[in-house]
């Protein structure tokens, strides 16, 4: 089928020469590397992207500075320290942003379907991708990898920073020593992690202010009541949080009495990740849009 | 070619579409006419898989929409114009829908062009009126070059100028021998757009014919004829199923009759006649005609009612 004379829009530049697709048009067809390009295009083009990244960035390099300056010696002899102490003092600083990063990350995540809802844009998504979760697959792959990479420039930027100002008091630690490496790229991973759980729940409650309130409920809200409760059921419980397993996950704080493995507080995120995402893709199929 | 064979959607305990079948033939224009409520949208949305029937299939092309490997290839639809986040520039929502079906960004601007958005294309959506958000939507539609269009009340919000575009823009893209089906509550632009006419009432269809056939069906031609011996006229075409009714200044309305008839009556005695107009049936009389019908012949045919509206 060719176009050759539409008719243009009054408006429509003279020298418009519509002529259909312009390409092998068997060459056309739905994949997954277009998907990618496509949520990719989505979420660099909304504003609401670019805030949270650069508010990420900057707050975690703000808390990494001031975290840092603000460690009083109060004349100790530095020499003194051991090097292990040393490595972990400068991967807590390098890392406290990803604390206040991950509500940041939450809201994006739920923000990037929720804005869809609103808007009714979720209607030409599905329209363009009729069996709708290769259209979820990709908003979360895309947004993962874009906050982690994201992450990894606030975390090692946080480095950067907090290393300078600490060396500057005698405490060394290098991006390679394993005890720094592993917490940067962990807070990283956290956050891409976290970001990919809102997401689900996003697309599960299908509304920005409602998605945001669920997500910060489990991220912040949970912890803070169960360590209210004075029963061991709730205390043994805290480890099995998402935000309680991310955070010693990367080694910030632990909320265990036994220490527990990172593969294990990995899989504890992953689990919450695969809940919500499961439960998104569920309904996403099976609701009228 | 659109297919929908029983197609039915239930929200709850209210029926949308009931079990309705029609077939959207390609190279012309059928238009999906019904008050609001009709289940317009709502069979357009099950087209192309939004909405799940409850009974019943839709195909289009011999397949379910989503069992094409490209469906903006398939079917470019409108459905709301307001399907676009309204914080990305035109240009950007484009893009991203081409880029999932890999149609390269040359096209993009193509319908940018024809669509007259240029000057727009970099702005946000957010801002945009009506009627350039309606033109976003066509041009979302136009992005697959696809061989089937959806269009939900497409001229909603245009200016004059651009509703005539949208005319020549279907009528166009059916004479390529695509398959064109526009939804509009409004007949007096169907009567100008359409080829043929699925109408739709409560859900059901009532008739499903060539345009013309259903004005020509609703009976009620009138023609108007003037004569200074306008009472003995009426007189002469006194007949059973013939009324005459008197209006200002020797006007008569005469139905039941044809011009042709009239006029050959009234030479044959005599009669002076100052003017003979064929006042052809509307859209609208058509209409009224049928959805009065469907309350008396709910569990009929079309065709049947058609017959029934003669």
């Amino acid at each position: 089928m060719t176009t050759t004379t539409l008719p243009t829009a009054p408006e429509a530049a003279p020298n418009a020469t519509p002529s259909g697709p312009g390409k092998d048009a068997a060459a056309i067809r739905l994949s997954a590397a277009g998907l990618i390009r496509s949520e990719w295009i989505k979420l660099r083009s909304v504003r609401s992207t670019v805030w949270s990244y650069a508010l990420l960035v900057v707050f975690s390099l703000g808390l990494a500075a001031i975290m840092s300056a603000s460690l009083d010696l109060q004349g100790a002899d530095v020499s003194m320290v051991p090097a292990a102490n040393q490595a972990t003092f400068v991967a807590q600083a390098s890392t406290f942003g990803v604390f206040f990063g991950q509500l940041i990350v939450a809201v994006l995540g739920v923000l990037t379907i929720s804005g869809e809802y609103s808007t009714g844009m979720i209607r030409s998504t599905l329209a363009a991708v009729p069996n709708r979760l290769p259209a979820l697959w990709a908003k979360a792959a895309v947004l993962f990898v874009t906050t982690f990479l994201v992450g990894l420039v606030s975390t090692v930027g946080s480095y950067l920073v907090s290393s300078a100002v600490l060396s500057g008091k005698g405490l060394h630690a290098g991006l390679f020593d394993p005890a720094v490496l592993f917490p940067v790229l962990g807070g990283a991973l956290y956050l891409g992690l976290i970001a990919v759980f809102a997401l689900g729940i996003g697309t599960i409650v299908r509304s920005g202010a409602g998605g945001i309130a669920v997500v910060l409920g489990i991220v912040l809200l949970v912890p803070i009541v169960l360590q209210m409760i004075p029963a061991a059921w709730a205390t043994s419980l805290l480890p099995y949080l998402v935000s309680n397993a991310g955070i010693n996950m990367f080694g910030l704080m632990s909320f265990s009495q036994v220490p527990i493995e990172w593969w294990v507080d990995l899989l504890v995120v992953l689990g919450w990740l695969a809940a919500g995402l499961v439960g998104a893709a569920v309904l996403l199929k099976r609701r009228d849009a | 070619m659109i297919q929908a064979q029983s197609l039915t959607k239930r929200y709850g305990s209210k029926t949308a579409v009931d079990a309705v079948d029609f077939t959207v033939q390609p190279g012309k224009v059928t238009g999906l006419l019904g008050p609001n409520g009709a289940g317009k949208s709502t069979t357009m949305r099950m087209i192309v898989g939004l909405d799940r029937p409850s009974a019943g299939s839709v195909t289009v092309n011999g397949k379910h929409y989503r069992e094409h490997a490209a469906p903006l290839r398939e079917v470019g639809v409108l459905l709301d114009a307001k399907a676009v986040h309204t914080g990305r520039s035109a240009r950007n929502h484009l893009l991203a829908l081409a880029a999932t079906h890999g149609i390269p960004a040359g096209r993009v601007d193509e319908v940018i062009e024809l669509t007259g958005l240029g000057s727009v294309a970099r702005k946000r959506v957010g801002g945009f009126s009506l009627g350039m958000g309606q033109r976003l939507g066509i041009a979302a539609a136009l992005l697959g070059d696809p061989a089937v269009l959806i269009l939900d009340e497409p001229v909603n919000g245009l200016d004059p100028e651009g509703v005539q575009w949208v005319r020549r823009l279907m009528r166009h893209l059916a004479a390529e021998g695509r398959t064109v089906l526009l939804s509009s509550h409004l007949m007096s632009e169907m009567a100008l757009t359409a080829d043929h006419l699925i109408m739709l009432g409560r859900g059901r269809v009532i008739a499903d014919a060539p345009v013309a056939d259903i004005i020509g069906g609703s009976g009620s031609n009138t023609v108007r004829v003037r004569s200074p011996q306008a009472t003995r006229l009426a007189t002469l075409l006194a007949q059973p199923d013939v009324t005459v009714t008197a209006g200002e200044q020797d006007t008569l309305d005469v139905t039941g009759i044809s011009a042709v008839e009239i006029g050959e009556q009234a030479a044959a005695a005599g009669i002076v006649l100052h003017e003979l107009t064929s006042i052809g049936a509307s859209l609208e009389d058509a209409y009224m005609a049928l959805t009065h019908n469907e309350v008396e012949y709910r569990t009929g045919g079309s065709a049947e009612l058609q017959e029934a509206a003669r």
